[in-house]
């Protein structure tokens, strides 16, 4: 069978969304070439407040799989990187979705290509449209306010730019610190063997940190210590009231939720002042040992 | 319940229609989280794994449906947190707990709190587990229902009080601590001239070592095999013993390396006792469940030791000769189901052994090993069954017991099952840390075993005190 271009669309809003998108896209390979690939996209989540944010991305991947054998094999990839990450509620590590096949239109139980919400989702076309003009049309039918919510976090990608050159440690470091002052992403991982460089960067809102430069690069990004509020006993867990929104700064240590297990409420604390960056796990889940709660950003 | 069970069926498979538990949770790490994951995946129930944060690339985390950090690695804080793995089980919708061996699976006290949360103890009732779990109780018990057990005094209150049981028993005889464990507070006593020397030995050391210094006498039985006797018995009263397994083959301090079934060379008057001294242990404490009644052999003579009230390590013996899928029974009778067959239906069929295969170092009194493993082959072929956790490149925690795998031979005589383990142990590859694999496949080119004439003393004096 002569390789024809699917076009795949990568979603990912929990844990190291960055990582996950490259780890996506990794796992992608087996499965074809990859023929062009987009930017990575931050979404606001519709509808539902509370869960964190999205990182989408669209690839193009030409592939000699037929699309009933392709599916599974996306589902599998699914499967395989929300096992790892031991986080199978609510919002998913990794969501795949087959956008389109060549020309092929499939009406099946479990196949339906083009993807039926190709057209009302800005998220899909966004990225679609940067590695394919041809989808220009249907971008520019969107509702601007939907548009909008749908913002670039790389001119170009610094995680592909780093790949392709070689480059010091402290060249790496500055080129990450440009691209998380460009973009509006608070915090960035790259691990790549036994290395691993994460920065994260001060919101507006914030007390600056004034002069601390304790990782080489300029003083124009100022760098906060992101903590992770992990649980520390398995249950379910609860958003305290009044529920803390993401960008809230609280000035003393705040009750942030509680996990309820055996009848007894334990509750989960902010330790310490900081601003809520984001929440990894959403109301009424069931938690495990060490499972990431609260992204909390300490000043100073 | 809609379920048809059919004693014409050798291999006991489950039929359709079943409608046992749903969910399990599987409250164990390594190859027996595996093996009960196995068993839950053919009944069709599905399966919420725990793991420490030091197991988080376990096996048994991947193969279950569902899995759950519980702690971190110390076992104390994970495998044996039994408020987070009972809320797990509650989250997850779970409607029974299999523990296992080891950590939980003989905690009275675990199987009631289960129980209390309305979820299924896939074991005997906590009250059984209680009752046999205190080993002086479980010998008088078993006493009570005309078991042997090894004859000794009740606690001693003086030297002269020693002096006077021990003439009565006869010696040798070993004096023990009725807190003991791991051979401290023990001491051989060969004649009357010993006595006070080793009564002031065991009890100044029981003191130490359990702030307990009661000693008690017990005949010392003089190069005995450890032999020990399958059972599984339902909810209605219904007990079958599934034949005898011999691990005598033990490393110091009673751990156990190989096993196999029927034991050899034992004469079928005694085999026939013990398995009828089991029945009426199990029946007589109303035992429910797999379980496994220990004896000591020496002679003609045969005394009660202990009871396990869990699945054993070394089960597969016992499977592969009978045909039987204890793990399934266990889930099985857990949820309620008779047994469906007697003890006449049951009949076992060639010879099975099994060599434990741990990370450790035989050379150096079998210290752990902790490490990655590099390279990884195990064994296949006819007779052979490996059950194990490992995979290449697999870390082996530092927290945990040494198994590494057990790996079982079966064949229609014991000739076949040891020629078949020979070349199973030779074919296994274990790269980057040290195993008992050599250690085996020596203890199996003896005589002594061969000829299946050994007791619990022959590994320690015939191999490791040579080496």
């Amino acid at each position: 069978m002569t390789p024809t271009v699917a076009f795949i669309g990568i979603g990912t809003n929990l844990g190291d969304r960055a990582a996950n998108v490259e780890r996506a896209v990794d796992a992608l390979r087996s499965l074809g070439t990859i023929a062009r690939r987009s930017s990575l996209y931050r979404t606001q989540p519709w509808g539902k407040r509370g869960q964190p944010w999205f990182l989408n991305a669209v690839i193009a991947l030409e592939t000699a799989l037929t699309p009933e054998a392709l599916l599974p094999q996306l589902k599998q990839i699914e499967a395989r990187m929300g096992r790892t990450a031991n986080e199978r509620w609510g919002p998913r590590v990794i969501d795949l979705d087959l956008l389109l096949y060549g020309d092929l239109t499939i009406e099946t139980p479990e196949l339906h290509v083009p993807h039926p919400h190709l057209r009302d989702r800005a998220f899909v076309l966004v990225p679609l449209s940067e590695i394919d003009g041809r989808f220009d049309a249907l971008r520019d039918a969107l509702p601007r306010a939907e548009l909008a919510g749908v913002v670039r976090v790389e001119r170009e990608s610094a995680l592909t730019m780093l790949e392709e050159r070689p480059l010091s440690a402290g060249d790496r470091v500055r080129a990450l610190a440009r691209f998380l002052d460009d973009s509006d992403a608070i915090r960035v991982r790259i691990a790549r063997g036994d290395e691993e460089i994460e920065l994260a960067a001060n919101s507006r809102s914030m007390a600056p940190a004034a002069g601390r430069n304790d990782h080489g690069y300029g003083t124009e990004t100022p760098a906060a210590r992101v903590d992770t509020i992990k649980a520390d006993l398995v249950g379910i867990f609860h958003l305290s009231r009044p529920v803390a929104l993401e960008g809230e700064i609280f000035n003393a240590d705040r009750e942030l939720g509680y996990i309820e297990a055996l009848g007894i409420r334990t509750p989960v604390h902010s330790m310490g002042a900081g601003r809520l960056v984001s929440m990894q796990t959403p109301d009424g889940s069931p938690v495990e040992y060490g499972q990431p709660l609260f992204l909390v950003a300490r000043g100073r | 319940m809609g379920r048809r069970w059919s004693t014409d069926n050798p291999s006991f498979s489950w039929r359709e229609g079943a409608n046992i538990f749903t969910k399990v949770l599987i409250a164990n790490r390594g190859e027996i989280a595996l093996r009960i994951n196995r068993a839950c995946q053919e009944l069709g129930v599905a399966t919420v794994a725990i793991f420490s944060e030091a197991d988080r690339d376990s096996l048994h985390v991947r193969q279950a449906d569902e899995s759950f950090c519980v702690g971190p690695g110390p076992a104390a804080r994970s495998y044996l947190n039994i408020p987070n793995i009972i809320s797990t089980a509650l989250v997850t919708n779970c409607d029974a707990v299999h523990p296992g061996y080891g950590f939980l699976a003989e905690n009275a006290r675990f199987a009631e709190i289960c129980n209390d949360h309305g979820l299924g103890f896939i074991g005997p009732k906590p009250s059984v587990i209680a009752l046999m779990g205190d080993k002086a109780t479980a010998k008088r018990v078993v006493r009570e229902a005309g078991v042997a057990t090894t004859p000794g005094s009740e606690v001693l209150s003086s030297i002269e009080e020693a002096y006077e049981v021990a003439e009565s028993i006869g010696y040798p005889l070993l004096l023990k601590a009725t807190a003991g464990g791991g051979g401290r507070g023990m001491r051989v006593v060969a004649d009357a001239g010993d006595l006070p020397r080793a009564y002031a030995g065991a009890t100044a050391e029981a003191e130490a070592s359990f702030k307990d210094g009661r000693v008690y006498l017990e005949r010392l039985i003089r190069e005995p095999r450890h032999v020990e006797v399958q059972v599984l018995g339902d909810e209605f009263g219904n007990i079958v013993h599934l034949g005898e397994r011999d691990c005598s083959v033990q490393k110091p301090a009673h751990q156990k390396l190989i096993e196999e079934t029927p034991a050899p060379n034992l004469p079928a008057h005694i085999r026939g006792k013990l398995h009828e001294m089991a029945l009426r242990a199990s029946k007589y404490v109303g035992y429910t469940n797999a379980g496994t009644i220990e004896f000591l052999v020496s002679g003609g003579d045969a005394y009660f030791m202990e009871m396990n009230t869990r699945i054993q390590v070394e089960h597969p013996v016992t499977e592969m000769v009978y045909n039987v899928d204890l793990v399934k029974e266990q889930i099985r009778v857990a949820a309620g189901e008779p047994l469906g067959y007697e003890q006449g239906d049951l009949h076992s069929r060639g010879h099975a052994i099994e060599c434990r295969i741990n990370a450790e170092d035989p050379r150096n009194n079998f210290a752990p090993a902790a490490g990655a493993v590099s390279k990884l082959v195990f064994p296949g072929g006819p007779g052979i069954r490996v059950d194990t956790h490992l995979y290449a490149g697999a870390t082996i925690p530092p927290y945990y017991d040494s198994m590494l795998a057990k790996i079982v031979a079966f064949g229609d005589t014991r000739d076949v099952a040891i020629a078949r383990m020979e070349r199973a142990l030779r074919e296994t590859l274990v790269e980057g840390v040290s195993t008992t694999i050599a250690l085996c496949l020596e203890i199996l080119a003896t005589d002594a075993f061969r000829h299946g004439r050994y007791d619990v003393e022959f590994l320690a004096n015939e191999i490791l005190c040579v080496r």
